[in-house]
């Protein structure tokens, strides 16, 4: 492939980036339906396929909410719901669903829970019957939480096999600490070897709920049919009663000067790297600036990071900067890769970038371009049923309206290159950040001297 | 690569007597240039953006040693500048009037991959058409894109434990055959490919005889097909690109891999030699692939991660290739789990469906997730270009497409299991092991 995809850009890492142009291409207003219980939806009907996606967030059933020392139970707590419920075994709500040719798949991110679930339009009211029965009934058996754990906690060791996947997870407890935004959904060894059967039914008890469920629903299916399965499914998931206020979740961490992480993985041919620092809150006025910005430094193929590291020098397959947003605040994130003796020579460069966007910002040609590319670009975000269930889920949970898109049209269209470069200088880090390396630290530790002190891990120690 | 491509299209008869909006044959507008470009044309209005997309016949099937890697390199060199147009200015053009692009290398085709707004087509073919046989090579673009090949290969086989066994398991059970090894080539090639060399590659493959041009999006199909007349019938049509001609020799006895390297946790593949996507063989084994593997209810994930405990996953399955290729299991052990033992259990599984065959709850499931899976994917331009220009490609039409699912309707539930004797044999295998040695276990 030219380049890898990043699959990142989900309901929580949003480039938010409108589009109206010539085409005025708008999400199209769905109508909102309430359930007595509180849950709310929002509909569109789309007659195209016969098929229905079904997205929903519940606010609080995410690790950001966990307490402590049980880091992953938010994760952990949404698997367990897909291994049985009052009616049905595990393996009789795979069969199900399988038998479908359906999907159901209920996770946890930082604010919430999230329930995706997509069908043939004939399957539709079984799907929603079974995801009711899973957030409802829930049975969270011994077995079967004694079976995921040890399979997550197995499954560390995998992740830390393959350093392209083992550096996320470092450079997320490297930034964060203790906070629990930087929490791993899929837990550590040491918080899993804590966690009891008791804790998940706690944490579910406390947190999944009816009122705090926001949901997108598109496809081929008449309002007065959708409304008819709701009230048999979901519409049956009472309040357990009054619900505690959720916590708020503290200010996110910045870090001052520079903490350095090397992760030491003697098999290792290549170093990767994560280098991250304080972003922007979601919906926070400065998008469309920030999503100008990133397009230009890391965020597409003719960006600053892969034209200087990968297309002028070959020094790397990929290279990438993102924005991450959270309703508490977000992260700038770069990282890309490179041969164990060419990394110093790449982080050099990357750091000139750093300082060269904030200092000279972009030509007006290169804002132009950004501009027109993002507003290009958007359309195939709400192509499908599901990006569609997925917009009105966010929006609506996020409070932004579903105008959003619409209304930051001409923000983006009037950015000029002293915005973008305010931007810069806003969210481009120069002496504060977080910079994770995972590498062979005999071949690469001489060429990181120079950026200050590293702390040293081996990679087979426990946890991150 | 585009094992899914069969998958996602294979219900398409019964879901047109669902639905008669979306998607028929009589929909596609054809046709073919003088120098024996094909075209295929949708429009589609659902967002306001056009797929272009240019598939053209060559892949690591066409290689041989030493330029291993070679058109997946040339997929990387496409955007490295032509007579016209200098390095780069391909994606600045595009990406400066909002499109995008990507492309891909498998083992039987290289496409090329764009999305941009409906008033830069014009533009966007113009550029297209430019690099079929305008490549200028640059020696300096040439060396610097060498490296990012090499550090792709790092990033993909080398730093990946499961990458480097599956190259080994591929290239012991394939002997003969080009399919010998993966499409990115082995480092040694890659680190050695000479620009004349690649550059004769290239005008063997990239002709417009050799290519496939699909459109799919926001467009009129009669004003586009004057665009694309107007920009690619000056390419001159070229000599057939010589065929492959190797045959993989049957296999006469297991094969076994092991390798040991520094690892927590070890890695298991399995592979049988398996029939290429033209033959009736295919869609039993396709049915096969959904009931061992696909799934949290499959046959070897319910045994191998949900009752034993053995592995943390398990994928794998059928590909569609144009020559025989691999019917592959793969499974990621668990960390300290016997080997041998996950190799009997899913010996025994594989026996099951042999002796057995596979029940008719089963086999409906398998039909329910090949429909679903296909409509799925429908809903992009993109897997509508996809879809089109792999059934060109693979299946020698694009019609192939609107008959699939007559293949996938007619398998008889018994032909599952016969299917599966005469793959799924204890002489058509081979088995990798990759054991941890240092790595805390």
């Amino acid at each position: 492939m030219k380049r890898l995809i990043a699959a990142t850009i989900l309901g929580f890492i949003l480039l938010i980036t409108p589009f109206l142009g010539e085409c005025a291409f708008r999400l199209p207003a769905p109508e909102k339906i309430v359930l007595k219980n509180g849950l709310t939806l929002y509909y569109l009907k789309n007659a195209d396929y016969p098929l229905i996606s079904f997205q929903m967030f519940v606010r609080g059933a995410g690790f950001a909410f966990e307490p402590g020392a049980v880091e992953g139970i938010a994760g952990l707590t949404a698997e367990l719901m897909q291994k049985g419920t009052a009616k049905m075994d595990a393996d009789a709500l795979a069969e199900a669903v399988d038998f479908m040719g359906a999907s159901l798949e209920i996770s946890a991110s930082g604010e919430n829970a999230t329930v995706s679930a997509g069908s043939l339009s004939e399957h539709f009211p079984k799907l929603m019957e079974i995801a009711a029965d899973c957030l409802i009934n829930p049975s969270f058996k011994e077995d079967e939480f004694a079976k995921e754990r040890s399979k997550r906690i197995d499954n560390i060791k995998a992740v830390k096999d393959n350093p392209d996947s083992a550096v996320r997870p470092y450079f997320f407890k490297a930034y964060f600490g203790a906070h629990p935004m930087g929490h791993l959904a899929s837990g550590t060894e040491s918080s899993l070897k804590k966690m009891t059967v008791a804790d998940i039914k706690d944490f579910y008890k406390k947190y999944y709920r009816p009122e705090r469920a926001i949901a997108g629903v598109v496809g081929n299916i008449d309002k007065a049919k959708l409304l008819e399965i709701l009230e048999a499914t979901l519409g049956k998931w009472n309040n357990p009663g009054p619900a505690a206020p959720l916590s708020t979740v503290p200010a996110l961490p910045k870090p001052k000067g520079r903490k350095l992480i090397l992760v030491d993985k003697p098999d290792a041919s290549q170093a990767y790297w994560i280098l991250g620092a304080p972003g922007y809150p979601i919906g926070d006025k400065i998008t469309p600036q920030a999503a100008v910005m990133n397009t230009l430094f890391g965020g597409r193929f003719t960006s600053w990071l892969n034209t200087e590291l990968r297309i002028k020098r070959g020094l790397t397959y990929g290279v990438d900067s993102n924005f991450q947003t959270w309703s508490v605040g977000g992260l700038f994130l770069a990282n890309s890769y490179t041969k164990n003796d060419s990394i110093g020579e790449m982080l050099d460069i990357v750091l000139d970038l750093l300082r060269k966007a904030r200092k000279d910002g972009f030509t007006a040609e290169e804002v132009e371009s950004s501009r027109n590319y993002l507003q290009g670009q958007f359309p195939q975000r709400l192509e499908t049923n599901a990006g569609k269930a997925r917009t009105y889920a966010m929006l609506a949970f996020y409070n932004l309206g579903f105008d959003y898109y619409d209304k930051y049209l001409a923000r983006v269209q009037a950015v000029s290159p002293s915005d973008i470069q305010d931007a810069a200088v806003k969210l481009l880090p120069e002496t504060d950040f977080v910079l994770v390396v995972v590498g062979k630290a005999a071949e690469i530790r001489k060429q990181l001297e120079k950026y200050g002190t590293w702390t040293v891990k081996k990679i087979t120690d426990p946890d991150f | 690569m585009h094992k899914k491509l069969v998958i996602f299209t294979a219900a398409l008869l019964i879901c047109t007597v669902l639905l008669s909006a979306a998607f028929r044959k009589e929909d596609i507008k054809v046709h073919k240039l003088d120098n024996g470009l094909k075209i295929l044309l949708y429009e589609d209005r659902n967002i306001p953006q056009v797929a272009l997309y240019t598939f053209f016949r060559v892949g690591s099937r066409n290689e041989r040693p030493g330029l291993t890697g070679v058109s997946h390199f040339i997929e990387h060199l496409m955007f490295s500048g032509t007579k016209k147009i200098g390095p780069g200015e391909f994606d600045r053009k595009m990406e400066f009037s909002g499109g995008a692009n990507n492309a891909f290398t498998g083992d039987d085709m290289t496409g090329y991959t764009d999305w941009f707004p409906p008033a830069t087509l014009e533009a966007m073919i113009e550029i297209e058409a430019d690099r079929m046989q305008g490549l200028i090579f640059d020696p300096q673009v040439f060396e610097s894109e060498r490296n990012v090949i090499a550090s792709e290969r790092r990033m993909g086989v080398e730093n990946d434990n499961d990458s480097i066994l599956s190259e080994n398991v591929r290239a012991t059970a394939i002997m003969a055959h080009p399919y010998h090894w993966d499409v990115i080539g082995w480092m040694s090639d890659i680190l050695s490919w000479r620009r004349d060399e690649v550059m004769a590659y290239y005008r063997t493959f990239y002709s417009p005889n050799n290519a496939v041009l699909v459109l799919v999006g926001d467009f009129e199909a009669a004003e586009a097909l004057d665009l694309i007349k107007k920009y690619y019938d000056g390419i001159p049509a070229g000599p057939p690109p010589p065929a492959v001609l190797t045959v993989e020799p049957p296999q006469m006895g297991p094969k076994q891999v092991f390798i040991r390297k520094e690892a927590q946790t070890p890695s298991f593949y399995m592979v049988y030699h398996a029939p290429n996507c033209q033959s009736p063989d295919f869609y039993p084994l396709s049915i096969l692939d959904m009931v061992l593997l696909n799934g949290e209810s499959s046959r070897l994930y319910k045994r191998l991660v949900r009752d034993e405990q053995l592995a943390l996953n398990v994928y794998g399955g059928i590909y569609e290739t144009i020559d025989p290729m691999l019917f592959t299991i793969y499974a990621k052990p668990r960390p300290g789990v016997d080997l041998n033992r996950l190799e009997a259990v899913i010996e025994e599984e594989l026996g099951k469906i042999k002796k057995e065959g596979i029940t008719e709850k089963e086999f409906q499931k398998a039909q329910n997730m090949i429909r679903s899976g296909f409509y799925f994917g429908l809903q992009s331009n993109a897997g509508k270009a996809q879809q089109l220009g792999g059934a060109e490609v693979l299946y020698g039409s694009y019609e192939k497409l609107f008959s699939q699912m007559d293949n996938y309707a007619s398998v008889k539930r018994e032909q599952v299991q016969e299917a599966a004797k005469k793959y799924l044999s204890e002489n058509y295998k081979t088995v990798g092991k990759l054991i941890p040695e240092g790595g805390v276990q």
